[in-house]
């Protein structure tokens, strides 16, 4: 079965990245900045909805290693490393080469916790 | 494209479904079920009779439609949207709207590097395209009022307003994380100076879409560092207002986190697409000289 990757192209340019590479992707005004495995970032001249859709409709199922945050932030569930509710803090994190801290309500990171203590009783 | 239907700030997703949490019905019977109620829907829907369609509006009849309080008027835009990636460089977008009677400019930065700056602003400086008053300044001994970090440097501690605002940069990328939030303690403080990142407090306005009541009454130009759905914005009103009548115009507006920023006439300005600064508040320099006086600055992303 062929990899998937997800392709966000745009009438000039075009990025291909494998789904596991993103570490997570924020809004920015009306764009959005894509946060690499590889600790490089990169601007889309898209909005966090629009590249919701692009992962929904490109990885089908497979989109699900990807979590809408708010309004703001969309991360992949493989490196949550450390949730903070009170701080309202998330580290994402391989344990290894990046770390990277964002912010996020606490009511959703609540619920992001009991989604990923789930995991663990499933 | 089909964008994604709106989630609020408190709210989280699995995309793609299938997120093996519970709430989506799972397994054959249940599929058998969505399939019986298409089917039957179905059919209700071709044997329904046709309903009528409203008929159109008499332009003899009189307006009753009366605006109830909480209503958005649509925003009158003052320049094109003009996209980053056609001008290159960072500038503020600014909308005029009106809420519960409030007009306010909205000024959405783009493209932007966001800092902090104590003492007098050069006006002068072409790189500076946006700029606003940030933390208040004692008038007894002129100290600045509540926690302030200045390029990761703490220069003041206090904690007496609970609103707070946080310039991180990412210690790798350089990517900044500007936040705006309501905690009496807040990590962001000390994560500010370990990263040359920037901090300051404010009277919060709107904590996590609810309104915070502050004590101070009396009315005057108010102007706002906002958190709506993740987009960074500043508001300010273009009327004297209370506290509460801004805050809550905050929340009409769908702002999830507000704090203050020194409003009545203080001194700033926004610079537009096509490189036009507009001033506001008034331009004359302040008679009392504050050394510590500190503003809220934009320069176009390095």
């Amino acid at each position: 079965m062929l990899k998937k990757y997800l392709i966000i192209s745009t009438a000039t340019d075009l990025v291909r990245i494998a789904p596991e590479k993103i570490v997570f992707i924020s809004s920015d005004g009306n764009y959005c900045n894509l946060m690499q495995a590889d600790n490089e970032s990169r601007l889309l001249t898209f909005q966090l909805g629009q590249i919701e859709s692009m992962i929904r409709d490109q990885l089908g199922t497979e989109g699900n290693l990807f979590i809408r945050i708010g309004r703001g932030l969309i991360i992949n569930r493989n490196y949550i490393y450390y949730i903070n509710v009170q701080s309202q803090k998330l580290i994402l994190s391989d344990n290894n080469r990046f770390s990277h801290t964002v912010s996020a309500s606490r009511e959703a990171l609540k619920q992001l916790k009991d989604l990923v203590e789930k995991e663990v009783k499933e | 494209m089909i964008e994604e239907k709106d989630i609020r700030e408190d709210e989280i997703r699995v995309i793609g479904g299938d997120d093996d949490s519970g709430k989506k019905p799972k397994g054959w019977k249940w599929l058998l079920l969505l399939l019986a109620g298409l089917v039957v829907g179905l059919v209700v829907w071709q044997l329904w009779p046709e309903t009528p369609q409203p008929l159109p509006p008499d332009p003899t009849e009189p307006g009753v439609f009366d605006p109830l309080p909480g209503t958005v008027a649509p925003s009158t835009v003052k320049q094109p949207l003009a996209k980053a990636e056609e001008t290159g460089h960072g500038f503020v977008e600014m909308a005029d709207t009106t809420i519960n009677d409030i007009p306010m400019t909205l000024y959405i930065p783009h493209q932007m590097c966001y800092s902090l700056s104590v003492g007098a602003i050069d006006r002068n400086d072409p790189s500076i395209l946006f700029a606003a008053q940030a933390a208040d300044v004692r008038a007894d001994n002129g100290g600045i009022v509540g926690a302030f970090v200045l390029e990761g440097e703490p220069l003041a501690w206090g904690g007496s307003k609970t609103g707070f605002c946080a310039i991180i940069p990412d210690t790798v990328t350089g990517i900044q994380t500007v936040t705006v939030g309501v905690a009496e303690n807040s990590p962001y403080f000390e994560e500010a100076t370990e990263k040359r990142g920037y901090f300051f407090r404010q009277f919060a306005l709107v904590d996590n879409g609810q309104l915070v009541d502050n004590e101070i009454k009396g009315k005057s130009i108010r102007r706002a560092i906002c958190d709506r759905g993740g987009e960074i914005l500043i508001v300010g009103t273009l009327t004297t207002e209370s506290f509460h009548d801004f805050s809550q115009a905050l929340i009409d507006l769908g702002v999830d986190n507000a704090i203050y920023l020194v409003g009545s006439n203080s001194y700033g300005w926004a610079t537009d697409a096509e490189g036009q600064r507009h001033p506001f508040g008034n331009p004359e320099p302040p008679k009392k000289k504050w050394k510590n006086i500190s503003y809220l600055v934009m320069k176009d992303k390095p």
